[in-house]
Order: structure tokens, then C-alpha cells, then sequence
């Protein structure tokens, strides 16, 4: 077994380099030095063809036919879903819009809910709705305007 | 189904490099047709890379499917930094490990061969025992490890399309691909030694 060749290249540094060399990922110094240690060390060239042997064996392996239709289920899914709109601002503005959301909802219960106490349960009727349509707006009117809406 | 390419499935059928960044980028600005050529493209490729991964063809269809469908839903944040083959493997790819970390491994060898009959010639019967070898050494291997062996062996993508299909360096794709060739040929060996492969 040869340890040297003209770059110094050991068995060990040789054995490592065999995968890139078979798929052809290597090229200049490397690949010159993997060849020529290849020609003068019987086990490292004993390696490389048990390498070859490894794959081609993988490659002999076969695929059964899809059952399935892909691209047309795929097609019909998108269609079905439709495109969703670019987003303009991303994840963060996405978090940003439902913490404000959050905020109204909890803002407006606060307001309404102070109303109540003084005003009593006649007022409580009128003011939990105007809450609940001032945030169903407040949130329609977001989304919209996230999804690129007007 | 578009008929599988006849001579290597595994890689897209025709196009260029260029005309699939156009079709990607028609794509991404909403044109449906220019999609639908990308997903022709790449049903039965990526149905084979799932499948390997996966071992079983139902997966490989549900996640393939899923995977096509997300790559629609995300085209928007699709820049090109990447092809658009790499992009989709690597959503194909979390697709498939997610799935796999969900899942038990599977039975064992003697479990699944069934002994060879008058019905079943000898020939066959190896070329199954050898394609089953397969599977078990693949599914033996940890999911990166399998990832890049099978987009190298099977895929034919570069170590450069491979770490930009995972998300690693070619450097680290160097040393998966390394580790995963000799885990095979330990998984391998006594198939070896017993004269099966």
C-alpha cells in the first residue's frame, strides 16, 4: 500500500476524497492527486471500485409507477384554493396587525365596559355591539389591507 | 398523469436551466399555464426523490402533491437566489422529514421477503431482495444523510444544488455524502458476504 504519491497524499486523505471524486466534484490539485494515488495503491483503488460496486447497486434499484395523477390533483387543488395575494409586508407586519387587533379588541372592551358600569344594563345591550362591530370592522379593514386590498 | 420520461426519470424532462427560471418567474407573477409546465416537469422527479426518502409510493405521491401545491402558495417568496429545482426540493424535503419524524420505523428484513416459489423465477426474486437491501440501507441512514445520497445518486444534483437544496454547505453536503457511502457499505456488507449482492 502506498502512503505517498507526488502531492503527499495519504491512504486516509485519499479514502476521503473517493465520494467527491466519483461524482465528479473534484477538479485541479485534488482530483491530479486522487488519480496518481490511485494508480500506485492497490487498496485504496480496491476501495474506489467497491465505491462504484455500493452505487451502482443503489442505481439498479426501480420506482414503481405513481398511482395518483399529481400534477393534475395539483393543478385542480390551486384552482380549487385559488392564489393567496403577496403579502407586502410579511410574517412580522402579520404578527404587528393581529397584536393591534388584540389591543382594539381589549381597548374597546375596556371603553364600552366602563360605560356600562355607569350607565347600567340598558346601555349594556347597545354597547357590547358597537364593541363587537367597531372590532369586526377595525379586523376586516386590516386583513384587507394585508391581503393588498384598497 | 404526463407519461414518465423515458429514459431518466429522475431528472426534469427537457427545458433549460433558462427556461425555467422564465417559467418560474411567469409563474410567480400569477401565470397558471407557465406553473402548470414547471409541475410537468417535475411530477415524476420529485415523486422518485420522495419515494426513496419515504420508501412507499403513497407518501411519495401525498408529498409530492403537497409539495407542488406549497411551492405554488410560497412563490412569492421565491427570489431566484436558488434554481428553482433546488428551491423545490428543499420544500419537498421538510415536507418528507416531517413526515419521517412522525412515522415508527419499519419491519423488519425477514419479515417482508417472501421465499421464493415456482411462481416468482430466481432472477426476480434476487433483483427484489436487492432492491429491498436498497430501501433497508437507505432507510437505515439518518434523514440528512439519506437527503443527499439520494439527490447525488438518483438526482444527479451537484454538491452545490444539493447544499442549496438542504440549506447546508457544500462542505457539509461533502461530509454527509462521505458518511452516508460508508454507512451503506456497512449496511451492505453481509449482503456481501452471504453472496445476495
Amino acid at each position: 500500500v502506498s502512503n505517498e504519491s507526488s502531492f503527499d497524499m495519504t491512504c486516509k486523505e485519499t479514502v476521503t476524497l473517493l465520494p467527491p471524486y466519483l461524482d465528479g466534484e473534484l477538479a485541479g490539485r485534488p482530483q491530479v492527486a486522487v488519480s496518481e494515488h490511485l494508480a500506485s495503491c492497490a487498496a485504496c483503488l480496491e476501495e474506489l471500485e467497491a465505491m462504484r460496486g455500493d452505487l451502482a447497486l443503489l442505481r439498479s434499484g426501480t420506482v414503481p409507477e405513481p398511482v395518483a395523477f399529481i400534477a393534475t390533483r395539483v393543478m385542480a387543488e390551486i384552482r380549487q384554493k385559488g392564489r393567496k395575494a403577496p403579502r407586502r409586508f410579511g410574517r412580522l407586519a402579520g404578527t404587528v396587525a393581529a397584536v393591534i387587533v388584540v389591543a382594539f379588541s381589549i381597548g374597546a372592551g375596556v371603553f364600552f365596559g366602563s360605560g356600562l358600569s355607569a350607565n347600567g344594563n340598558e346601555r349594556e345591550t347597545g354597547s357590547t355591539e358597537s364593541a363587537v362591530a367597531y372590532v369586526e370592522s377595525s379586523t376586516t379593514d386590516l386583513y384587507s389591507f394585508m391581503a393588498g386590498g384598497e | 398523469l404526463s407519461p414518465p420520461g423515458p429514459e431518466l426519470p429522475d431528472k426534469p424532462r427537457s427545458a433549460t436551466a433558462a427556461d425555467e427560471a422564465d417559467l418560474a418567474a411567469r409563474a410567480r407573477a400569477g401565470d397558471e399555464p407557465a406553473f402548470e409546465q414547471l409541475v410537468r416537469m417535475y411530477e415524476r422527479p420529485l415523486y422518485n426523490y420522495l419515494y426513496r426518502m419515504c420508501g412507499n409510493g403513497a407518501d411519495a405521491e401525498e408529498l409530492a402533491q403537497a409539495a407542488l401545491v406549497r411551492s405554488w402558495e410560497k412563490l412569492d417568496s421565491f427570489r431566484g437566489a436558488s434554481s428553482f429545482k433546488t428551491w423545490l426540493y428543499r420544500i419537498a424535503t421538510n415536507l418528507c422529514y416531517n413526515l419521517k419524524s412522525r412515522r415508527k420505523p419499519t419491519e423488519e428484513l425477514s419479515e417482508f421477503l417472501p421465499a421464493p416459489d415456482s411462481e416468482r423465477p430466481e432472477a426476480e426474486f434476487r433483483q427484489k431482495v436487492r432492491e429491498e437491501l436498497v430501501r433497508r440501507a437507505l432507510d437505515a441512514l439518518p434523514a440528512d444523510q439519506r437527503s443527499a445520497l439520494v439527490l447525488s445518486t438518483y438526482q444527479e444534483l451537484s454538491y452545490r444544488e444539493i447544499a442549496e437544496a438542504m440549506g447546508k454547505s457544500v462542505r457539509a453536503v461533502d461530509s454527509l455524502l462521505f458518511r452516508a457511502k460508508t454507512n451503506v457499505r456497512k449496511q451492505l456488507a453481509d449482503a456481501r458476504a452471504k453472496g445476495i449482492v
